[in-house]
C-alpha cells in the first residue's frame, strides 16, 4: 500500500463518478478577475446564510395565530415562539443574522445589477440572464416580505395589512389574488400558515431554481471580461477568456469573500438591533409610525405622494391610488428594467465590459433613474421633513431631470464630440 | 428500419402514427392545463363577507380599546376638550371593523353631522380609508382647534371638526362618522350606524 488514505478514497469515488473528468471540465473553468464580479457571489452567500439560519429558526417557530399565554398575557403563538427564540442563548443573534442577511442580500443584488447595467453586460448574448436576474430580485423581495408577517407583531400585521389592500386593489382579479395569497381575508387565521409555506418552501424552491438557471447560463456564456484584457498577449494569441481557474484560485477568493461577509453580518447583528418585536408588541388596535425595510422605501414613499382623489375605472377595472402606488408603480419599474436590453442593442455578441464613461446616454439614464428612486425614498419621510406631497413631487421631477441632464452633459463633454461606434449612443 | 412502419396509415382510418401521437400529446397538454386552472380556482378560499363589516348597534356602550383600562366604560367626565381615545363597542372588540376614534371638541362645523354628536363628543371610524392602518390623534396642546387625526402609515390627515374631511395625503374619502351621545349616568353610547363606507376603498 504505497498510497495514502485520501488518495484511496478519491480513487474509490473517481472510479464510480469520474471525478477527474469533472475536475478537468468544470473546476478548470476560467474565471475572469475583477472586484466587481464578486457582488453577485455575495448575494448567493447571503442566501446560503439565510438558508442555514432559516433552518435553525424553522425548528423553533410556530406558524399559528392561536392565542396562548406568555408571561401572563394572551398573545398569538407565532409571536410567543419568536419571543422564546429571542430568549434562547444566541437565539436573538441568529434571528438578527437572518434578517440582516436578507437586507444585505437585496443590497448585493442591487449592487450586482448596477455593475451589469453600467458596464452593459446585459447586451447580447446575456439578455436572458438579465431577465433571470430581475426575477431573482423580485422573488427575493417577496421572500423578505413574507418573512415580515411571521413574528406576528404589531409591525408584522400592519405591514401585511397594507400589502393585503394593495393586492386587493389589482384591477379585475384583486379579490381572487388577495384571497389566494393571504388565504382568505386579512387578518384571519389562514394567513400565517400560508405565508409560512411560501416563505420556507415555495419561494426558496423558486430561488434555488432560478439561481441554478442563472449559474448554468453564466457558465455557458461566460463573464464579460475587463476591457484591459483586450490588450493582453494571451488575447492577441487567440485565447478566448483570460482569468483564473475555479479551483483552486477562485474558490479561495470566494471563500475569503464569504468569510469576510459572515464576519460583517455577525458584527452588524451583534451591535444593531433589527425588528425588535418585544418593543412592537403583539397586534393591538393602534398603529405607531413605522417604515418598511430599506428596499421597500421607494414604493412606500411613492404611496404617500398620490392624491387620494385620483381614481377611475377602465373596462370595469377600478384603478385607485393604491393600485397606482402599489401595483402599477412597481410594475412600471420592472418593465423599465426589463426593456433595457431592447433599448440598448448591439449586433455582435459582446465579450468585454464597457466603460460607463464612454456611454453618456445609458450611464446618465441610470444615474437619473437612481436619483428618482432615492427621491422616492425621501418622499417616505415627508412627515418628518414637513414637505407637502405636491412640493415633494416637484422636487423629485427637478432632481431627476437635473441628475440626468447634468450627468449627460458632463459625459458628452468628457468624450468630446467624437463618436466611438456603438459606445456613444444618443 | 421503422421508417416504412411509422408512415404507414392504419388500415382504413387514414391516421398515421405520427399524427396520432401528436394528437394524444396535444390532448394531454390541454387536459393538464385545464386541470391546473381548476386547481387554481380551488386554491382561493371562499370570500368571507369581504372588507370591513361592522357589528355596532345603536345602544352599545363605548369602552377603551387599549391601555390599562382596556374594556372599561369610557366616562364622559374623563375627557377634556382636545382629547381623543380609541374605542370599541362593549363586548365586540374582536371585530376590527368596530374600532372608532372618540374625540371631544368644541367647535364642530359641517360637513360634520351635528345630530350625531353630543356635548362636543364626535366619533369616526378609526380605520384609515387608504390602506387600513389605525389612525392616531395628533394633539396640539392648548389648541384643540389645530389638533387633527393622522394615519402614520402614509400620512393621510383628517379634520375631525369638519366631518373628518381629508386635509392631505393619499386617503380617498373621509372617515365615516358614527353617532354617539352621553347617557344620564355619564357614559357614552352609540346612537347610529356609520354614515359612510369604512376601511380601504379597494
Amino acid at each position: 500500500m504505497g498510497k495514502g488514505g485520501g488518495a484511496m478514497i478519491f480513487q474509490w469515488f473517481d472510479e464510480r463518478l469520474e471525478l477527474k473528468k469533472f475536475k478537468d471540465k468544470f473546476l478548470a473553468k476560467t474565471f475572469p478577475t475583477h472586484p466587481a464580479f464578486l457582488l453577485g457571489e455575495m448575494a448567493l452567500f447571503c442566501f446560503v446564510t439565510l438558508t442555514v439560519t432559516g433552518i435553525f429558526l424553522g425548528f423553533l417557530y410556530e406558524p399559528s395565530t392561536k392565542l396562548i399565554s406568555l408571561f401572563g398575557a394572551m398573545v398569538p403563538s407565532a409571536y410567543a415562539s419568536v419571543v422564546k427564540i429571542d430568549l434562547l442563548p444566541m437565539g436573538m443573534i441568529v434571528r438578527r443574522i437572518h434578517h440582516w442577511s436578507a437586507m444585505l442580500m437585496i443590497a448585493a443584488i442591487l449592487a450586482h445589477l448596477m455593475r451589469i447595467y453600467f458596464t452593459a453586460a446585459y447586451r447580447k448574448p446575456r439578455e436572458i440572464n438579465w431577465f433571470v436576474g430581475l426575477g431573482l430580485w423580485g422573488i427575493t423581495m417577496l421572500a423578505a416580505f413574507t418573512g415580515y408577517l411571521l413574528p406576528y407583531s404589531q409591525f408584522s400585521v400592519t405591514a401585511t395589512s397594507i400589502a393585503y389592500y394593495i393586492a386587493k386593489s389589482v384591477p379585475w382579479i384583486g379579490d381572487w389574488i388577495s384571497r389566494l395569497l393571504f388565504a382568505g381575508d386579512f387578518p384571519s387565521e389562514g394567513t400565517v400558515p400560508r405565508f409560512f409555506f411560501m416563505h420556507v418552501m415555495l419561494i426558496p424552491i423558486m430561488l434555488i431554481g432560478l439561481i441554478g438557471l442563472h449559474m448554468v447560463i453564466l457558465v455557458k456564456q461566460k463573464h464579460t471580461e475587463p476591457p484591459s484584457n483586450r490588450n493582453r498577449k494571451e488575447a492577441q494569441a487567440g485565447k478566448k477568456l483570460i482569468g483564473i481557474p475555479v479551483w483552486p484560485e477562485q474558490a479561495v477568493i470566494s471563500m475569503s469573500v464569504y468569510l469576510f461577509l459572515l464576519f460583517v453580518i455577525a458584527l452588524i447583528s451583534t451591535y444593531i438591533p433589527l425588528n425588535p418585536i418585544e418593543m412592537y408588541g403583539p397586534p393591538s388596535p393602534g398603529t405607531p409610525v413605522m417604515r418598511p425595510d430599506w428596499y421597500f422605501l421607494p414604493i412606500y414613499g411613492f404611496l404617500k405622494l398620490i392624491p387620494g382623489d385620483l381614481s377611475f375605472s377602465i373596462l370595469g377595472g377600478k384603478i385607485t391610488p393604491e393600485t397606482i402606488g402599489g401595483v402599477l408603480f412597481p410594475g412600471f419599474l420592472f418593465l423599465v428594467f426589463g426593456l433595457i436590453p431592447f433599448l440598448d442593442r448591439v449586433k455582435e455578441a459582446q465579450p468585454y465590459m464597457e466603460n460607463p464613461l464612454r456611454r453618456p446616454f445609458m450611464t446618465s439614464f441610470g444615474i437619473g433613474g437612481g436619483v428618482f428612486l432615492c427621491m422616492n425614498v425621501v418622499a417616505g419621510y415627508i412627515d418628518v421633513l414637513h414637505i407637502t406631497p405636491k412640493a415633494m413631487i416637484t422636487r423629485m421631477i427637478l432632481a431627476t431631470l437635473a441628475a440626468w441632464g447634468i450627468s449627460y452633459a458632463l459625459l458628452r463633454l468628457y468624450n468630446g464630440k467624437e463618436k466611438r461606434g456603438n459606445n456613444v449612443k444618443g | 428500419m421503422v421508417k416504412g412502419n411509422a408512415g404507414t396509415t392504419g388500415d382504413k382510418t387514414g391516421i398515421t402514427r405520427r399524427r396520432f401521437t401528436l394528437g394524444v400529446l396535444v390532448a394531454s397538454v390541454v387536459g393538464a392545463c385545464g386541470s391546473l386552472l381548476a386547481m387554481l380556482t380551488v386554491l382561493s378560499p371562499e370570500k368571507k363577507g369581504g372588507g370591513y363589516v361592522t357589528t355596532i348597534k345603536p345602544g352599545d356602550g363605548l369602552v377603551y380599546a387599549q391601555g390599562s383600562n382596556m374594556g372599561v366604560d369610557i366616562q364622559a367626565s374623563s375627557m377634556k376638550v382636545g382629547d381623543a381615545v380609541l374605542a370599541y363597542p362593549a363586548g365586540k372588540s374582536s371585530n376590527p371593523a368596530n374600532l372608532v376614534q372618540l374625540i371631544k371638541l368644541t367647535e364642530l362645523k359641517p360637513p360634520t353631522n351635528l345630530a350625531l354628536t353630543d356635548q362636543g363628543f364626535v366619533a369616526y371610524s378609526a380605520i384609515c380609508t387608504h390602506l387600513g392602518c389605525t389612525v392616531s390623534w395628533v394633539a396640539n396642546q392648548g389648541s384643540p382647534a389645530t389638533s387633527y387625526t393622522e394615519c402614520f402609515c402614509h400620512n393621510s390627515i383628517f379634520d375631525p371638526a369638519r366631518g373628518a374631511k381629508v386635509m392631505g395625503g393619499p386617503a380617498p374619502i373621509p372617515l365615516a362618522q358614527i353617532g354617539v351621545k352621553v347617557t344620564s349616568d355619564g357614559k357614552l353610547v352609540f346612537t347610529s350606524d356609520f354614515t359612510g363606507p369604512i376601511g380601504p376603498q379597494v
